[in-house]
């Protein structure tokens, strides 16, 4: 009785292992490096998540894989204009680092170059039984971008990686380590023109008083896969502001861990998920207050057209030791079509008890009395509907206050609504 | 508020163990032996007069289970369970039905007196005549009754006795163990039972499909307003023995009725297992009330021995603008796994849950509800309170949900939890998904503690500390309870201070 | 009824002292007006006399009808007969302030080892007692101070002091918030409290409370110890010339 019985592999899972066993000789790395590639790969091999893994409860990823791309040697890609004006810029290229600008302060290498010397193995692995992405992105990771941010560098231009697929696979990593007291914005673009897989994991150490604003802004094409993960240490006193904006992708998980590792330190996530078509987009956040005193503000809207199908799923960890966090999370939607679908699972799971912890969660549609009152002053029903979404998902974007990111952000916002709206 | 008084009294008198129902009563008892398989089932069946329809029914639910697995997705953690190592039946001798009062055995009936539940008709339940409520009382949205209320009373396997049956009866009202209806009123049972939790459902419903031994089963026909409270009070006795009632209510169209549930079990050192299935269908314009003051024993200080709560509950709002409220005061169990639902099918039709879950000592709680709104302009409505003290795990999981048709979907959902010392956890997982654009769902939910500000100035009245506490939680839980009928409500707020006696310090 | 002798308190998380050395005796009957600058101490005193958990006293003694209370814990004391009227009087969800009014009520008759207050005698004292200060009684069904304006509030501090006739009462601030109105009734509630073995310790930052309660001495508070003390008079002579002149004749 009750005899676990594996399923039989699907094809994608098939084709994953598959192409595991043909790239591993041409992927960067020996020795430890392929042990944490053989060992990642079996977890790929015990199966790809389901709805059964409650941290996959709304994606379930094996039915939703249906198919994995051959890699591409030959695509081209080509960067992209920066999202603000001034940005040094660090381009992957269909999964290879290109040639990177001088930046004062910031020492720039390529995961290739660390992964061929081994020096990056120990970044390598899934960080727990739920982390497909990390293994996936552990096995088969050829590239990507090692950021050392210096002591009191204040960058007064952003930074903007971007990971630009033209099709195939592309499983990159961005890392980037910020010292005390640094002041700098990141932009992480993900973008392309090809039905790609794209895995992309970033690892964000930030150390001690530093304000850092990052940006992920997602816009793959809608034949495209994206399966993105941030994880980020927060030392003493740090404040780290997390943007995510996802407007493309056929299936999208983007992962958000974070850890509040210094006393004082202060985490802030704004997401605006702007989902039309047959797409399915999923971002999962994990946050652990582990010390006391930490703070975090998490506010995401979302708007669905189409027959979009959108999850946001995030759990606040607040450990035994954590007193005096102050933690509160908003997921607010606007599902705008009966064949569209939003499903939120904002949980709290707190061992401290003084503690000001919250959510709140919300899913309607436009508020009738804003409509009637717009339309009462001559504007027409679909400009209102219009001006009354756009100033839902704006709400968060003019939180930030830099005015080159709201304008850059407001700009992807219209080109979206003339595209969708 | 009489009860806090009560309250304060109760915890002063009791000691390091408070649970007050742990008593054991010596009674001779009918039981089958340990383990599960078609004889077992066979045996029951059989012990039960059942029809052959019925056996037929049991086995496919067997069946059916050996092919599950347990579920895992909840916050509990329990060392497994052996199946074959428990009692599926256990009956006091010559016990096999419900008979009339005056041939129940005096040393049941003295159980009953003793958990100060009134079998006798004419007394009405304990407490109730000592307090009625002062003149500048308000007791919530509940008209003070006369506190009649009839009582199915089901010891380990079986119903010992259904008062005020007779009675019920003239106004068409059918209130009887689910043993008898089986017997007595097949075409009712063969027509509802298993349409809102199949045999398929989950491990524990399809377990206790195969071998549920007894239960109330209620049914109240169209146009009737039951006239009085009904009530089930579940007592666990025997050792090693589960427990598997099976609760079936049908409300007709325009019928209304309001039961309460009721379970208390002794002090025992070994875990035992209770996994019932609660079945309630409202059809056109129907109202039906369900409220339950669990109070099993919950396990001593260190955590060892206590009732597993495995249960599954589910109101079908099967007809259009009908209605189905829970409320739960959950205080005891060392595992609470319950999810009441409401499954919103009939065209406005309106779902509720009420929750209070206390817990202290090493108990684990994981519950909360399920929303499904299937029908057009349904609501619901869930009011959670949570109270996590000692090395308690405390989880509120609740699921609201909106179908393709459901347009106008409406919920809100309100869960605070409480955290009292720095051991325990309090957690919360709610699930909303709309798949329909008219839907509008709102959830809000908070931890703290209660504040120190809260507390010195309770305590600056002259309120010693351990009152003080007691007092700013039934102000925390007020919402809840003045959902539950007065003779309940009393109750309960006396065994959340109970539940709550040695979490300061 | 009360002696200070050399207090020395502290916030016990921080160990900022706020309290430094500070003496003050308040007679039998006598209404003392305590006022100070913003900063100067005067809540922490008044937390501190009823024995708030937030403040360490490092030094010092605090005698009540001769008896050090400062191993007492704050309901210990209510019940001896110190009450204290917050300056912000905290909200309590779901518990009606009848319903308080009862239990504090209760529990302090308990602890001195009377009987419990029967309904209709409690209900008696408090129709009295809250039509004496113009309070609707509608207002005691609700939540205790739940969406109280700050008058009513205060009137509901000055209420439940009516009711628990304490020996020593502390007023924190009481007139901030009130308009004139409300500052009158406040004030008779009060005054119809003097007697000769009730003693009120009236906190103030502004000297108009005291045009209505005409206070016995007046105590002047700055950086933790009573710098000048004197009667009345000595509020005019604070609300015409401010503080700063006190301030340097005691420097």
């Amino acid at each position: 009785m009750n005899v676990q019985i594996q399923p039989p592999r699907t094809p994608a899972e098939a084709a994953l292992i598959d192409a595991f066993g043909e790239r591993l000789s041409l992927l960067p790395g020996n020795g430890e490096v392929t042990l944490k590639r053989d060992a990642a790969i079996e977890a790929i091999k015990a199966g790809l998540p389901t709805r059964r893994i409650e941290a996959w409860h709304y994606t379930d990823l094996r039915r939703l894989l249906t198919a994995v791309p051959a890699f591409d040697a030959t695509a081209k890609a080509t960067p992209v204009a920066p999202l603000i004006e001034g940005s040094s810029i660090l381009a992957l290229l269909n999964g290879a680092a290109g040639k990177a600008p001088a930046i004062e302060g910031v020492t720039i290498s390529a995961v290739s170059e660390k992964l061929g010397d081994g020096t990056y193995a120990s970044a390598l692995g899934a960080q727990d039984a739920d982390d497909a992405i990390g293994a996936l992105n552990s096995a088969f990771v050829a590239d990507g971008w090692l950021l050392d941010i210096a002591d009191g560098t204040v960058l007064e231009k952003p930074i903007e990686l971007q990971n630009v697929q033209a099709g195939g696979q592309v499983h990159a990593r961005l890392a980037v380590k910020v010292g005390a007291g640094v002041t700098a914005t990141i932009v992480e673009r993900q973008t392309g023109t090809g039905a790609a897989l794209v895995s992309s994991v970033d690892n964000v150490v930030v150390g001690e008083g530093s304000n850092i604003t990052w940006l992920i802004v997602q816009e793959q094409p809608d034949t495209a896969t994206h399966l993105g993960q941030f994880n980020a240490w927060i030392g003493k006193d740090a404040k780290l502001t997390l943007f995510v904006m996802n407007t493309g992708g056929k299936l999208v998980r983007q992962e958000i861990r974070v850890v509040t590792k210094g006393q004082g330190s202060d985490f802030q996530l704004r997401g605006v998920n702007l989902l039309a078509g047959d797409t399915h987009t999923d971002v999962t956040m994990v946050l652990d207050h582990a010390v006391p005193h930490t703070g975090s503000r998490e506010i995401v809207r979302n708007v669905v057209t189409g027959r979009a199908n959108g999850v946001f799923q995030g759990r606040i960890n607040v450990h035994q030791v954590a007193q005096k966090t102050d933690a509160r999370m908003a997921c607010n939607t606007l599902l705008l079509s009966d064949e569209g679908e939003f499903s939120t699972k904002p949980e709290l799971e707190i061992f401290a008890d003084d503690v000001q912890c919250g959510h709140g969660a919300t899913v309607t549609e436009i508020d009738r009395n804003h409509l009637f009152y717009l339309m009462a002053r001559g504007i027409d029903e679909k400009t209102a509907r219009g001006l009354l979404v756009k100033a839902f998902v704006a709400e968060v974007i003019e939180e930030l206050e830099d005015e080159p990111v709201v304008d850059a952000l407001e700009a992807l916002l219209d080109n979206w609504f003339q595209a969708h709206g | 508020m009489p009860a806090v008084q009560e309250t304060i009294e109760q915890v002063r008198k009791i000691d390091v163990d408070q649970y007050k129902y742990g008593f054991e009563t010596e009674i001779e008892t009918d039981k089958a032996p340990k383990g599960l398989d078609e004889d077992i089932i066979r045996f029951i069946s059989a012990k039960k007069n059942e029809p052959e329809w019925m056996l037929e029914w049991r086995l496919g639910a067997f069946r059916r289970w050996l092919t599950l697995e347990e579920p895992n997705w909840a916050r509990v953690e329990y060392p497994k369970i052996d199946f074959q190592d428990i009692h599926y039946y256990a009956a006091p001798k010559n016990q096999s039905g419900p008979k009339s009062l005056d041939e129940v055995d005096p040393e049941l009936l003295k159980v009953y007196e003793k958990l100060g539940i009134p079998l006798k008709e004419q007394e009405i339940l304990a407490g109730v005549q000592k307090e009625q409520p002062g003149e500048f009382e308000e007791a919530g949205d509940n008209v003070y009754k006369s506190g009649r209320v009839a009582v199915d009373a089901v010891f380990d396997s079986v119903s010992v006795v259904t008062t005020f049956k007779e009675e019920l009866a003239k106004a068409g009202v059918i209130f009887c163990s689910i043993s008898e209806a089986i017997r007595e009123h097949p075409e009712l049972v063969k027509k509802y039972l298993g349409t809102v939790v199949p045999t398929t459902d989950n491990f524990y419903a399809t377990l206790n499909s195969a071998v549920f031994t007894d239960g109330s089963f209620v049914f109240v026909p169209k146009g009737v307003r039951c006239p009085m409270e009904l009530s089930t009070y579940f007592r666990i006795n025997e050792k090693n023995t589960g427990q598997f009632e099976r609760t079936l209510i049908i409300a007709e169209e325009g019928a209304y009725v309001s039961y309460l549930e009721g379970c208390t079990a002794p002090q025992r050192d070994e875990n035992q297992l209770h996994a019932a299935v609660v079945e309630l269908i409202a059809l056109d314009d129907a109202e039906i009330k369900y409220s339950t003051v669990q109070n099993w024993y919950p396990g001593d200080a260190q955590g060892k021995g206590g009732i597993y709560n495995f249960v599954t509950k589910r109101g079908d709002c099967r007809g259009a603008r009908s209605k189905i409220s829970w409320t739960q005061v959950e205080t005891g169990s060392a595992i609470t796994w319950k999810y009441p639902s409401c499954i919103l099918r009939g065209d406005d039709s309106q779902g509720e849950f009420y929750s209070i879950a206390v817990s202290n000592g090493y108990q684990q709680v994981d519950s909360g509800t399920k929303m499904i709104h299937l029908g057009k302009n349904t609501k619901s409505r869930i009011i959670s309170k949570g109270i996590a003290a000692g090395f308690s795990q405390n989880t509120y999981r609740g699921q609201v949900s909106a179908h393709r048709k459901a347009t106008n979907a409406r919920n809100f959902t309100n869960c605070d939890s409480l955290l009292i010392g720095d051991q325990c956890g309090a957690h919360t997982v709610p699930y909303m998904e709309a798949k329909n654009s008219t839907a509008k769902f709102e959830h809000e939910a908070t931890t703290s503690k209660i504040s120190d500000d809260q507390k010195f100035y309770v305590m600056q009245r002259g309120i010693p500390e351990e009152e003080a506490i007691a007092l700013i939680v039934n102000g925390f839980v007020k919402e809840v309870i003045q959902e539950l009928p007065m003779e309940f409500a009393v109750e309960a707020q006396k065994l959340i201070g109970i539940s709550l006696e040695g979490s300061v310090g | 009824m009360l002696e200070i002798k050399n207090l020395h308190a502290r916030v016990a998380e921080t160990g900022v002292e706020i309290i430094r050395g500070l003496n003050l005796t308040v007679k039998d009957g006598e209404v003392a007006a305590i006022m100070g600058p913003n900063g100067s101490g005067k809540s922490t005193l008044s937390y501190v006399l009823a024995g708030r958990e937030d403040y360490e006293v490092t030094e010092g003694e605090i005698l009540y009808n001769g008896q050090s209370i400062l191993e007492m814990d704050p309901a210990e004391r209510a019940a001896s007969g110190i009450f204290l009227a917050f300056q912000y009087p905290m909200e309590i969800p779901g518990v009606a302030t009848m319903e308080f009014l009862k239990v504090a009520m209760n529990a302090q008759r308990k602890a001195r080892g009377e009987d419990p207050l029967s309904i209709p005698e409690l209900m008696k004292r408090v129709k009295h007692a809250a039509g004496e200060l113009s309070m609707d009684l509608a207002m005691l069904k609700r939540p205790l101070n739940v969406g109280f304006s700050g008058g009513e509030k205060k009137r509901a501090e000055i209420l439940q002091m009516k009711l628990l006739e304490p020996k020593l009462c502390v007023l924190d601030e009481t007139d901030s918030g009130l308009d004139i109105d409300a500052l009158k009734i406040v004030a008779d509630g009060v005054n119809q409290l003097r007697s000769p073995d009730r003693s009120i310790v009236v906190i103030t930052h502004y000297q108009r409370l005291l045009d209505y309660i005409v206070p016995d001495a007046v105590h002047v508070l700055y950086k933790g110890q009573v710098i000048k003390s004197g009667d009345k008079s000595l509020a005019y002579e604070l609300e015409e010339n401010g503080y700063a002149g006190i301030i340097e004749e005691a420097a």
